[in-house]
């Protein structure tokens, strides 16, 4: 690839790509993500449409809240079981709302550190309809205890 | 930040630069190309697992292996220690950046949190280069990073002990020898032998050549094993992640390999290998056309049966190109 032809301009996310460059030599050459320049707002449109359809799942009782995480980072049973370090049975167990119930205080501790939510996440889910507020749970030292940031006039 | 004089360098991907870059502090200068190209770095691999929620496909050899190989053909060695519990895999860490010393870790990619949230995924085979504490943070060398990063301790706990697949158990090396001279002719020529092989020797039909072919046939079936339409534009704009963005150098390490065989042939004055690297550096050149391909079928949600046929019969005619070369590589390499 010719280094022109590698060359994006894109601050936010650098990474490096091997070149052909101008004098013929082969190298290394710092430059933007082509895909994240031209394609980011597909992936956010993507992720919001499958936060929403999922959480409207979780909503009508069809999966339970760690199916909905399960499935926004793209972790399989087996492989979440192993994050968290409990069996698979249990994980496909832990899915159902049905069945949800079975799990314990611990093991939701572990499964929000696997996802990075507070553990009320796994609860309750904040759903924001004003443009001018920021609402969000931050995580705290104690891991289960977190704090709902209210912040006017932020998007 | 007190960094103890160490460099910090953006590199392709994460283990040959980590590689390359201890090694330079230690006093080796050698380039990532070279580390990826003697260690074999060069692959491809399709799976479909339990452990994926979708089929998927590697373009390098086994984690860990560029530094394992890459220490078997030079003679360099490295300390490697891996922890059952965090408090010592902390202490033990702590221990070697008091003396000063820089060391390389395994973490879980998720918790790298000076990176864009949008790269940020589970995967456990991610190396960054410890450098010094300051306070209750690390500073941090990761190829991924313009400059030298800062995490805290609680994430870079999470990320040395997750669990999973290829968990890091606290997993960290640092060069223990480095050899007075090193036979370059012998590891070049070794790496490249065993990664020709790879590409087209393996009897395993997911694997080498005959995996470029699987994915060629499987991505048709796509459509099938997707959620929805979304979830397929997903899946195949990753194909272009997986190539290009992650970590790859561009062409799925196509132009990395390239480079490398061009500085193999000016080190071993070999006209043949300058050939070689051309010719890679040309079917790079086409992999980055299905790259660019993919990512747009997949904005478009273009993603019919011809349209992904065509995507296929792309994929198909690389695994062409590819068992031409690597075999034209293997025989090379049997006459040296």
């Amino acid at each position: 690839m010719k280094e022109k032809e590698a060359r994006v301009d894109y601050r936010e996310h650098q990474l490096v790509l091997y070149v052909e460059k101008k004098d013929g030599s082969y190298g290394p050459m710092r430059t933007g993500s082509y895909i994240t320049k031209n394609y980011i707002d597909d992936y956010w449109l993507k992720r919001r449409n499958l936060e929403k359809e999922y959480l409207d799942r979780v909503v009508k009782g069809e999966i339970s809240p760690i199916a909905y995480y399960m499935v926004l980072e793209e972790l399989t049973p087996s492989e979440l079981a192993a994050r968290v370090k409990i069996p698979a049975r249990r994980v496909k167990k832990h899915l159902s709302p049905a069945t949800f119930g079975a799990v314990t205080l611990d093991e939701l501790r572990r499964y929000c550190e696997v996802f990075s939510v507070p553990l009320s996440s796994m609860l309750h889910a904040l759903v924001i309809r004003g443009k001018t507020i920021s609402i969000r749970e931050a995580k705290t030292d104690n891991p289960y205890f977190s704090l709902l940031k209210i912040e006017a006039g932020k998007k | 930040m007190t960094t103890g004089g160490f460099h910090h360098a953006m590199a392709a991907h994460c283990e040959s630069g980590t590689v390359a870059s201890i090694l330079s502090h230690a006093g080796l200068q050698i380039s990532e190309p070279m580390v990826f190209g003697i260690s074999g770095g060069i692959f491809f691999g399709y799976f479909e697992s339990k452990k994926f929620p979708f089929p998927t496909f590697v373009v390098r050899n086994r984690p860990g292996q560029i530094r394992t190989n890459l220490a078997k053909r030079t003679g360099v060695k490295f300390t490697e220690r891996r922890f059952r519990d965090p408090a010592a895999g902390e202490r033990g860490l702590n221990g070697l950046l008091d003396e000063g010393k820089p060391a390389a870790c395994q973490t879980d990619f998720f918790y790298m949190n000076y990176l864009p949230n949008h790269v940020r995924v589970h995967i456990n085979v991610h190396f960054i280069i410890v450098v010094n504490r300051k306070g209750e943070n690390y500073i941090v060398s990761d190829c991924y990073s313009p400059s030298l990063a800062e995490i805290d301790r609680d994430s870079l706990i999470k990320a040395r002990f997750a669990g999973g697949s290829f968990a890091p158990h606290g997993f960290l090396f640092y060069p223990k020898y480095l050899p007075e001279s090193i036979d370059y002719k012998k590891a070049i020529w070794k790496g490249i032998k065993s990664a020709s092989f790879m590409m087209v020797k393996l009897p395993m039909p997911f694997l080498g050549v005959k995996g470029i072919r699987l994915f060629a046939r499987k991505v048709l079936e796509w459509p099938t094993i997707a959620r929805d339409t979304e979830h397929l534009s997903h899946e195949i704009m990753k194909i272009n992640i997986f190539l290009e963005d992650q970590g790859t150098g561009g062409a799925g390490f196509r132009f990395m390999y390239a480079t490398f065989l061009r500085e193999a042939s000016e080190l071993l004055n070999d006209p043949d290998l300058l050939d070689m690297s051309g010719r890679i550096m040309e079917i790079g050149d086409r992999w980055r056309e299905i790259s660019l391909f993919a990512a747009r079928i997949g904005k478009r949600r273009d993603l019919g049966r011809d349209r992904l046929g065509e995507l296929g019969s792309m994929i198909s005619d690389r695994a062409d190109e590819e068992e031409a070369f690597f075999r034209d590589l293997l025989a090379l390499s049997k006459k040296r």
